[in-house]
């Protein structure tokens, strides 16, 4: 901003270089009436006051101001490899004795010139479940799908197939594979056999990550499992931030109903990744070669927004809308909001609920925090982008009605929550609460037009009542259902 | 706080979507349910039992809806299902029958507010948590509970009076 040690004017009061006479006459008057000597206090200020003054006899006079400008170096623009834009549910704030909510969508995207630039090479490990319940068609599924991938990889990608049960072993080592037909032999031994213990599994894949990291790859880990593991959850999760930090990602896929599909999202939240739900052995194929698909097509591997905690501000709940739908950690400083990919904006909604204490001034600070995008494809650091969202408090609240995008948003997000709520409840032993809240649910999807999911539930609903707890399996498809629904477009149907 | 005109349940100021029942809360002030005295419903419903002629449900739809203040009938077909409520620009919420021409905001109806369905061998109503209730000839029925049918029945729906038209009855 300021060329060598000398601040220019405009940055003195506070205007674009390309600001209007208008413009830098209101900027005057602003710091004037702070500054002016019969008002300010503190030492020094009269001399900022005298320099103010001057600037502005400068910048007042469009002649002055031209010959001014003609001794300017040129501006260094900081030019973002990457778009953004914030839409708030409301204007401004209100002075209130309780707490108000504030939504803000974040939206990101690769600019149009970079979005058929070639993607990161990747370096990616398959972490495989091989405990005895996989045995049988999954087994025999995610083979031939392994199999798919290697024959699909991209000269430049490297890939590791680890498989776990009580112990890990590495099938395939992490490199650039020549010898596909041995590769492939290796994939056709793997036995199913043994316990589900995901830690050995994860440590292992890392391992084979970190043994070919590199930060202008992309660096993931796929995790497949049919079942929960018991005692090493915290291990698992505490790799999990580990990988977070370094920017790996973790996308975990469950298959049918056994696994802890809260645990698996907890997992990839930690790195800005999310869970899938397979509900049957022949669609594994499809969803991971989906997942490679998506790995393929990614822009920038990993957004981090690092917010500074802000008195009386709470972010409650923050979701991702797209493309990958899936909960953000809100539990850290760092929110990891997942990865940018080159055709597809990057979404994301936060819920703020704002206390009392935060709207007593004028002004209210939500968001004070720096954005950092890392983009493998790019030679050059991105540059971080300070965030910093304001908004006025008045006394009442605007009539306006919030935008349509929100609206939009919320409409589904509505749904996942009351999922999410009626789940909490059951798990608490308030069935009949539970159950309420998933008939509503029920209700508000079938006026939606999503009869197929709206009976799921409504049935989950009927057996709540008789067995007195969620099925694995229902819990699971309510949850993934209306996770689904962030990426249908409104359905709209007739009664005829 | 916002309470939802739909479940009355307590919103933090500023929610746009009723956490309880899912129903929209801002941004439709002009669109809320409109409240309506409990009293005045059950006396306007012991007026009209004495209504003795049934019209039939016309063919082909297993159930049809007589609107009784407007004399008009709605026969429905084709799905099992129908919810009945009222219409409101901007909203996500969008009932299978929209009442909105028969004074549903006057009457009382709330967006989403009862559900008529069948099985093989019955016709039910359930009420989806309205602001006025559901009422079966008078007596008010409890949310979200199915209630069996019969052919001639009156239901209103806060004040808006439907008599159950069944067919093969």
């Amino acid at each position: 901003m300021s060329s060598k040690s000398k601040k220019d004017y405009y940055s003195i009061l506070g205007v674009t270089r390309n600001a209007s006479q208008e413009e830098i006459k209101r900027a005057y008057l602003a710091a004037a009436q702070k500054l002016h000597p019969d008002k300010n206090t503190a030492a020094g200020e009269t001399e900022i006051f005298l320099e103010v003054q001057q600037v502005y006899e400068t910048l007042s006079n469009p002649k002055r101001r031209a010959q001014y400008d003609a001794t300017l170096p040129p501006e260094i623009k900081v030019n973002l490899p990457y778009d953004h834009s914030i839409i708030l549910s409301r204007p401004s704030l209100v002075k209130m004795e309780e707490p108000q909510m504030l939504y803000i969508i974040l939206e990101m995207q690769a600019p149009v010139e970079m979005r058929r630039a070639p993607s990161a090479p990747l370096n990616v490990s398959i972490v495989l479940d091989r405990s005895t319940s996989m045995q049988g068609e999954k087994m025999d599924v995610v083979k031939t799908s392994a199999i798919q991938i290697f024959r699909n990889l991209r000269q430049q990608d490297i890939l590791s197939v680890v498989t776990f049960s009580d112990r890990a072993e590495v099938i395939i080592p992490a490199a650039r594979h020549e010898d596909r037909a041995r590769l492939e032999a290796r994939i056709q031994m793997i036995q199913p056999a043994g316990g589900t213990e995901i830690f050995q599994g994860l440590d292992a894949g890392t391992k084979e990550i970190m043994r070919s990291f590199d930060s202008k790859r992309l660096n993931h880990i796929i995790l497949l499992t049919d079942g929960q593991t018991y005692g090493d959850e915290q291990q698992c999760i505490e790799l999990a931030s580990k990988l977070g930090e370094r920017g790996v990602g973790i996308s975990a896929m469950g298959i049918g109903m056994e696994w802890n599909d809260i645990f698996l999202d907890l997992l990839a939240t930690r790195t800005g990744g999310s869970s899938a739900y397979i509900a049957e052995p022949q669609d594994i194929k499809k969803l991971l070669l989906e997942k490679f698909d998506a790995l393929a097509q990614v822009y920038a591997e990993d957004i981090a927004l690092v917010t500074e905690p802000m008195e009386g501000i709470q972010l409650s709940y923050a979701f991702r809308l797209q493309p990958d739908p899936g909960l953000i950690n809100v539990e850290e400083s760092t929110l990891r909001l997942g990865p940018i990919l080159q055709d597809t904006s990057t979404r994301v909604i936060f819920e703020y609920i704002i206390h009392p204490t935060a709207v007593k001034s004028d002004i209210a600070t939500i968001l004070d925090g720096t954005l950092k995008v890392s983009i493998s494809s790019n030679p050059l650091p991105t540059p971080p982008l300070r965030m910093k969202i304001q908004r006025p408090v008045s006394d009442k609240a605007e009539a306006d009605s919030p935008p349509p995008e929100i609206v939009q948003a919320l409409s589904r997000l509505m749904l996942y929550r009351m999922q999410e709520r009626a789940r909490a409840e059951i798990e608490k032993g308030n069935i009949e609460a539970g159950t309420r809240q998933l008939q509503a649910l029920a209700a508000n999807l079938a006026t939606q037009g999503e009869r197929s999911l709206a009976r799921t539930i409504a049935l989950e609903a009927e057996r709540i009542r008789q067995t007195r707890g969620l099925s694995a399996e229902g819990g699971k498809k309510i949850k993934y259902g209306t996770r689904a629904l962030f990426l249908a477009p409104p359905k709209k149907e007739s009664a005829s | 706080m916002i309470i939802c005109s739909n479940c009355q349940h307590d919103n933090v100021a500023g929610t746009l979507f009723c956490v309880e029942c899912g129903a929209q809360l801002e941004g439709a002030e002009s669109l809320t349910t409109q409240a309506i005295n409990q009293e005045q419903i059950v006396d306007d419903l012991k007026k009209t039992s004495a209504t003795t002629d049934v019209p039939s449900s016309p063919a082909n739809s297993w159930l049809s809806l007589h609107l009784m203040d407007s004399g008009k009938i709605l026969p429905l077909a084709t799905r099992n299902e129908f919810t009945m409520g009222r219409l409101s620009e901007g909203q996500p919420i969008m009932p299978d029958i929209d009442l909105t021409p028969y004074q549903a905001y006057a009457s009382g109806v709330s967006r989403l507010h009862a559900v008529v369905k069948r099985d093989a061998e019955r016709v039910v109503i359930m009420d989806l948590g309205s602001s006025n209730g559901t009422y079966l000839n008078g007596r008010r029925l409890n949310p979200h509970t199915e209630e069996n049918l019969k052919h001639g029945d009156v239901i209103a729906l806060g004040k808006l009076k439907i008599q159950v038209l069944l067919r093969n009855i």
